[in-house]
């Protein structure tokens, strides 16, 4: 196994002013390269009144940067065949560029450009607002948005990061200017706290020395530190959302979880793969969409970040099945809390999701994307290597307690939106 | 490596007796090897009464075969670690399966097995067709689904691409378990089909063992013409849609010439033109990746203008006359008729001056660029090389780039005004309700 993952082991080098640098070798045969920038720049770092200042900053960062304007940047991209793209979470901001392996360098250099030296320009933070209003009644019109929006508003208290989409509303980005996405990308596009992945062939030697050369210059070094107020967990109870008009009404369960630091990650991990995550193997698949043909849909996720998390269960169905479906849903999750995972059903789950690691190597995008997270969750550069052995520790009543704490449906929220006929 | 150039991998074809085509392209670095069987049926080959044949049929071959029970599909792939799924489109049906490089014998014999006996039980399709209709209802949700579905009825009058792949609801609600065994029967089989295996797998054991499974099924899979042939429009077409959503949506279709037209590559760079998006080949995301491309001619004069939130175009070679089709969601506070003005004078002044030798030039450069890196990784590999199989033949990538790289300026300017006929064109309107939902 170990040797066979080779190419997925993260070496750090040495920090640049508080700034990690990882390079993981690109997997065999590959002509690409990747890196990302990961900064304290997420939307729980948002000014208060200002909600949509750091997903606004992250999207205007590929709309300009050094002596390239948004069209002359497109341009400088498109000749080398290279992508840049912007990722905003309630935590964290990041940006990568992807090109050929044989630019690596000079495609790193547009990268420190793009991370260090955004234009911010009036007129495309003028585009980019519009296009943000129109996400927002998106948000709020669109069932599946709607109800994500709603579960998450249900489970977080006022102020903490992770209650919103990070989109703010009219008036929150309103009142952005120019001048205040450069103050927070100065305060949050910093070296402190703050990753480089690099998944190159090149050596780490070198990828040291370049990013030497290219991210030497941050305005900031300080790590800024998110707050998260605590939850208090309450009883469960359901929202309803009428969206008269559309076809499909989309339901959501969840609640507040654990961070991917917590001893129990790896139980609630599995947990989650058994319910909803591992696809067509789980229960949710199996039980509501292949055994009862009520939804196209069913799964689970487990959103484990750095210092948080939640979960949630999702389906999708018609505007009469719900009334079937969320009882069923209901079930399999008090099943999961009750009762103890058969050995049997647990072994087939964690050895798909172990099996699954080397399909990850098929490409420099997938390789980095892992390599993007261990970085990110300060991980040890083996974590890949000593994850098996952790998932193959976990036994059936691990599952069972770490339901308890990172999927617990006694505090969970309902929530349906779309069109609730009958309800 | 060489900056220019499609980089495929190397390939043994072979064609069985019963007109299976193969292609096995051996990837010794590969940890992964991913199987793809692509069948050259769609909802081109359905007819009113059975919309969404070909759909539904796809659904079923993971609903059990003599060999593998319901379920056991899925739970032979996912526990290896492996991933698997399929798809429909208007010409064609794909079957995919990728699982770490010591289990290709699994992909193989799921394959084998439902290309010519997938169950499709009555039981089974009773209780799919809730699903169906649930995966129907989700892009419901979306006005973007509802005014394509729209304008492609409005734009064809006989030719089966007048309906989407998912069925018209009506259909889906009436179609019986025997018809769709009666169409499987008929139009699945190795004789219409294209078994792709790529990655890390040794080519001659390979070979023996496609053999070994494929060889003694039945020469069954009818690849048949589609007979109706969709007469001129004689006149414009419009449609006004009205529903929820967020801003009002607009979409404009015009017909456009076939997969083997000589104007393919002259419609092709129009279409990068215009949306930006390079197709075939383009760098990083695919050709069904969505970004913005603020050098494109709709996004500068509709975007930046202040006068929608996103505008792009969109055309795919297809095997029979489609529609090229531009889209726009209007800035909040803009109007549908200034939207539409804005994007008339767009293809106007294309269709009067044709490209400038600055976008032709950064065509040509993202076409290289796109397929140097267009081969990464067994999974995108094999999609390729059945896209193109499928099509005609894997060569046909090869051509698309040599003449893509060789249309003039001029040849652009022709194909713009024989495509963008305002007597031709179709246009459908999305006008939003405003509602956002009561708590």
């Amino acid at each position: 196994m170990s040797e066979k993952l080779s190419p997925l082991k993260i070496e750090y080098g040495e920090e640049i002013d508080g700034l990690t640098v990882a390079r993981q070798p690109a997997p065999a045969g590959v002509a690409s390269f990747s890196a990302t920038y990961v900064g304290p720049a997420g939307w729980g770092f948002d000014p208060v009144a200002e909600g949509g200042t750091a997903r606004v900053a992250n999207h205007l960062l590929t709309s300009g940067a050094g002596r390239y304007d948004r069209r002359g940047l497109a341009r400088v991209l498109d000749r080398a065949g290279a992508t840049l793209t912007t990722e905003c979470a309630p935590e964290s901001a990041e940006v990568t560029i992807w090109g050929p392996a044989a630019d690596w360098k000079k495609l790193l250099g547009l990268l420190a450009d793009v991370v260090l030296k955004p234009r911010f320009a009036s007129e495309d933070l003028v585009r980019v607002l519009r296009q943000v209003s129109e996400r927002q009644l998106r948000e709020l019109s669109q069932p599946a948005s709607r109800a994500d929006r709603e579960l998450l508003r249900a489970t977080y208290p006022e102020g903490h990061p992770y209650r919103s989409s990070g989109l703010g509303d009219a008036r929150s980005v309103a009142r952005l200017t120019p001048e205040k996405i450069r103050r927070f990308h100065r305060g949050h596009y910093t070296s402190g706290d703050a990753v480089l992945v690099v998944t190159s062939s090149a050596h780490l030697p070198a990828v040291e020395a370049a990013a030497r050369h290219l991210f030497s210059s941050f305005a900031e070094r300080r790590s800024p530190k998110l707050y998260l107020p605590p939850v208090r967990p309450r009883s469960a109870r359901t929202l309803k959302v009428a969206l008269p008009g559309r076809s499909q009404v989309e339901i959501r369960i969840g609640g507040d979880s654990i961070p991917r630091s917590d001893p129990e990650y790896a139980a609630a991990f599995l947990a989650n793969e058994v319910l909803g995550g591992r696809a067509q193997l789980s229960r949710l698949f199996q039980r509501v969409r292949e055994r009862g043909g009520l939804v196209y849909h069913a799964s689970s996720e487990l959103e484990a970040m750095r210092f948080g998390g939640y979960w949630a269960v999702g389906a999708g169905t018609g505007s009469e099945r719900w009334k079937k479906v969320v009882p069923l849903l209901a079930k399999e999750l008090e099943q999961m809390r009750l009762r103890d995972v058969a050995p049997s059903e647990l072994r087939q789950v964690r050895e798909s999701a172990i099996g699954e690691i080397p399909l990850a190597l098929e490409s420099t995008s997938d390789a980095h994307e892992l390599a993007v997270d261990v970085t990110y969750q300060r991980l040890p550069g083996d974590y890949l290597f000593g994850w098996p052995a952790e998932l193959r520790a976990v036994r059936p009543r691990d599952v069972r307690a770490a339901v308890d704490r990172a999927m617990d449906p006694r505090h969970a929220v309902t929530v349906l939106a779309g069109p609730l006929s009958g309800s | 490596m060489s900056r220019s150039g499609v980089h495929r991998p190397k390939l043994r074809s072979l064609t069985l007796a019963n007109g299976l085509r193969v292609l096995l392209a051996p990837d010794p670095t590969s940890p992964t090897v991913s199987v793809w069987v692509w069948y050259r049926v769609g909802s081109k080959n359905e007819w009113p009464g059975i919309t969404g044949a070909s759909h539904w049929v796809e659904h079923m071959l993971f609903e059990g075969s003599p060999r593998y029970a319901k379920g056991e599909i899925d739970r032979a792939v996912l526990k290896v670690g492996g991933e698997l799924n399929a798809f429909t489109d208007t010409d064609f049906t794909a079957y995919f399966t990728t699982v770490p490089r010591d289990h290709l014998s699994v992909p193989l014999n799921i394959e084998a097995d439902r290309m010519t006996r997938a169950a499709i039980s009555d039981e089974e399709v009773a209780r799919e067709r809730t699903v169906i209709h649930s995966e129907r209802e989700g892009n419901e949700n979306w006005p973007e689904f509802r005014v394509e579905e729209e304008l492609f009825q409005l734009a064809f009058r006989v030719h089966p691409y007048r309906w989407d792949a998912l069925g018209r609801r009506r259909d889906i609600e009436q179609m019986t378990a025997e018809q769709l065994r009666e169409y499987y029967r008929r139009f699945y089989g190795p004789k219409n089909a294209v078994l792709v295996v790529v990655g890390g797998f040794d080519p001659r054991t390979t070979e023996t063992e496609v053999r070994r499974r494929f060889s003694k099924l039945p020469p069954w899979g009818d690849n048949v013409e589609v007979p109706d042939i969709e007469p001129p429009a004689a006149g414009e077409r419009r449609s006004t849609l009205h529903g929820p959503g967020t801003t009002p949506y607009l979409q404009v279709g015009w017909r456009s010439p076939a997969l083997t037209d000589p104007a393919t590559p002259a419609t092709l760079v129009l279409d990068t033109i215009l949306g930006g998006e390079s197709r075939v080949f383009s760098a990083g995301m695919g050709w069904r990746g969505r970004r913005e491309h603020p050098t494109a001619r709709l996004y500068r004069a509709l975007v930046d203008k202040g006068l929608a939130v996103r505008a792009t175009s969109g055309w795919n070679p297809r095997f029979y006359p489609s529609l090229f089709t531009v889209q726009a969601q209007a800035a909040p506070g803009v109007s549908l008729d200034r939207l539409e003005r804005a994007l008339d004078r767009v293809i106007e002044r294309l269709s009067r001056d044709g490209p400038t030798s600055k976008e032709m030039s950064e065509v040509r450069t993202r076409i290289r660029r796109g397929a140097a890196l267009a081969y990464e990784g067994a999974t995108t590999t094999g999609f390729r090389l059945g896209y193109f199989a499928t099509l005609r033949s894997v060569t046909l990538e090869d051509e698309l780039y040599r003449s893509l790289l060789r249309v003039s300026s001029r040849a652009v300017r022709a194909q713009a005004q024989a495509i963008f006929r305002t007597d031709s064109r179709v246009v459908v309107r999305y006008e939003p309700t405003g509602e956002v939902g009561d708590e």
